[in-house]
């Protein structure tokens, strides 16, 4: 594994991870490693494979070339020690909130009085305590994908990977689940991918930015956020913020464009 | 205030729930009061038109004599004798024809060859009206119940074949990946995400079977029984005897009524998170 000898092993490790769709080239040759508990968000233009990155690593999608390896462990297929949270809530409209919370360990065949007691408090973790009995069409769009933040906590999982959950939400309701979020993974410290179109959520929430290119699909560049935690949503304000953003931003313009135009054309 | 930022800083799930969902239940005659009312009208005006304007039970039985032949009927027991036996050859069929039905609907949409074998077979005989080979069925299988059976059968299976795969087949390939996102196997991915969500859809071609196999067991009666509410409606029809035809058909439309407002019922119990 290619990594530094005095550092802790990293948590996941990929190496030449690629993948065609067809004759397009849509990840060639990705490469990082993420430390435990870090927590980083993946920003880029349409179509630069983010997206594709984050479903190898759920094991939704094979590489054509190169391995993820979690734990030292290489990705195969899905499994309950990553949790997913999809851009949709994806929420299963029979089941009530305490149900759908509770189908990874229920597949996995764990279900037991202290799990639920577990699921529980996790619903309370993430705002929707005494909502266990709701279902889902009686629930707004930002309590939704707290359901689905929960279910993929609910599985304990080592990595939990994020496909834009905001993505659909109105722009407060979006700044609250970002501070919602930070409360939670600094309750936990999960090791987060967390892919996202908005610059801004994506310093806001990182240790780490992953800045995509496209065509083919790769890391530019990779970029410290060196912002004290907890960060309060006031921080968005501040010059040191404010400099990250417009770095990336610069980083990405073209491509942007370019996808736009393709796009439109 | 939004909804959301309420059930943040308070977290309490009265204060959240929206205000269209909390509007308390109607009263019962919100419910059924102005139904009720357009029903009484309808059979007073009918009884006004059969008694004064036509004048004549050969040509209109008024709702008051029907009324009274069914109590005559049920009271020589010709009623529940009749009654029994459509019901039996009703209850037969559609049972059957329900279990093959969701049996054909998964295989067909679990396999594209079972698919395409047996799509064009579906198409052809649901738009085939079936009621008219009843005499053939008759011939076939003779005047007794199990003609009736088939009939029936045939009429309701195809709704129910169609609807059970459609349902299948439009399962959200996004909750289908949820699952298994979350290792589920293929036989989990079917029991928790394809059946339920396939449910209303069965639900509905169950529903649609149940006008279908009351024509069926009629018609097939007309065309030669012993006994069963299409031959009691044939035989008063040949004897002019029209408060016992309109009896007969009276009880059908009640069965039929009884028969879906039990299944919505059965629906609400079961699929309580829609609507």
């Amino acid at each position: 594994m290619a990594q530094d000898a005095n550092s802790a092993p990293a948590k996941l490790s990929v190496s030449g991870l690629s993948k065609h769709f067809g004759d397009l080239e849509v990840l060639r040759s990705i490469a990082i490693d993420v430390d435990r508990g870090e927590f980083i968000s993946i920003v880029g233009p349409s179509g630069c494979g983010k997206t594709t990155f984050l479903r190898i690593i759920g094991g939704l999608e094979r590489a054509d070339a190169g391995e993820a390896r979690l734990d030292g462990r290489r990705i195969t297929g899905p499994g309950k020690d990553r949790g997913f949270v999809f851009q949709q809530d994806n929420l299963l409209p029979w089941r009530n909130v305490l149900a759908n919370t509770e189908i990874g360990p229920e597949i996995s065949g764990e279900r037991s009085a202290a799990h639920r007691a577990r699921m529980i408090g996790l619903l309370k973790l993430v705002g929707l305590g005494g909502f266990e009995h709701y279902y889902p069409r009686q629930l707004s769009g930002g309590m939704r994908q707290r359901v689905n933040l929960a279910r993929a906590l609910a599985i304990d999982p080592d990595l939990l990977l994020m496909d834009e959950p905001f993505s659909a939400l109105d722009a407060q309701t979006r700044e609250i689940m970002q501070t919602e979020l930070m409360r939670i993974w600094e309750e936990g410290r999960k090791t987060v991918l967390f892919v996202t179109h908005q610059i801004d959520e994506a310093v806001y929430l990182s240790d780490r930015v992953l800045v995509f290119a496209r065509r083919p699909g790769r890391i530019q560049e990779i970029i410290d956020i060196e912002l004290p935690r907890p960060r309060p949503l006031s921080i968005k304000r501040t010059p040191q913020f404010v400099a990250y953003v417009d770095r990336i931003w610069k980083m990405i313009e073209d491509d942007v464009r370019a996808s736009v135009l393709e796009e439109h054309g | 205030m939004s909804v959301e930022t309420q059930a943040l800083s308070l977290n309490r799930p009265k204060v959240a729930v929206p205000a269209a969902q909390r509007i308390a239940k109607p009263s019962l005659w919100d419910r059924h009061g102005w139904g009720l009312l357009s029903v009484v009208c309808g059979l007073s005006i009918w009884e006004i038109i059969s008694r004064f304007v036509v004048g004549n039970k050969l040509f209109l039985a008024s709702p008051s004599q029907v009324a009274v032949a069914m109590v005559e009927l049920a009271n020589s027991g010709e009623l529940w004798k009749h009654f029994s036996i459509s019901g039996l050859e009703f209850l037969i069929g559609y049972v059957s024809a329900c279990i093959l039905g969701i049996a054909l609907g998964l295989l067909m949409a679990s396999s594209k060859v079972a698919k395409q074998m047996l799509q064009p077979w579906v198409s052809g005989l649901y738009a085939t009206p079936t009621v008219a080979l009843a005499p053939l069925f008759i011939l076939w299988f003779g005047i007794g119940i199990f003609s009736k059976v088939v009939v029936v059968a045939l009429l309701v299976i195809f709704p129910v074949v169609i609807n059970t795969e459609a349902g299948i087949r439009t399962t959200s390939q996004h909750l289908i990946e949820t699952v298994r996102s979350f290792g589920a196997n293929s036989r989990q991915i079917f029991l928790k995400v394809t059946l339920p969500s396939a449910l209303p859809f069965i639900f509905a071609g169950l529903k649609l079977g149940i006008g279908r196999g009351l024509i069926g067991v009629v018609v097939a009666e007309l065309f030669g029984a012993r006994a069963g509410l299409g031959q009691l409606i044939s035989q008063s029809a040949e004897t002019f005897n029209m408060p016992a035809l309109f009896a007969g058909v009276t009880l059908l439309a009640v069965a039929g009524i009884a028969l879906t407002s039990g299944f919505g019922w059965l629906e609400r119990r079961l699929l309580p998170w829609r609507d």
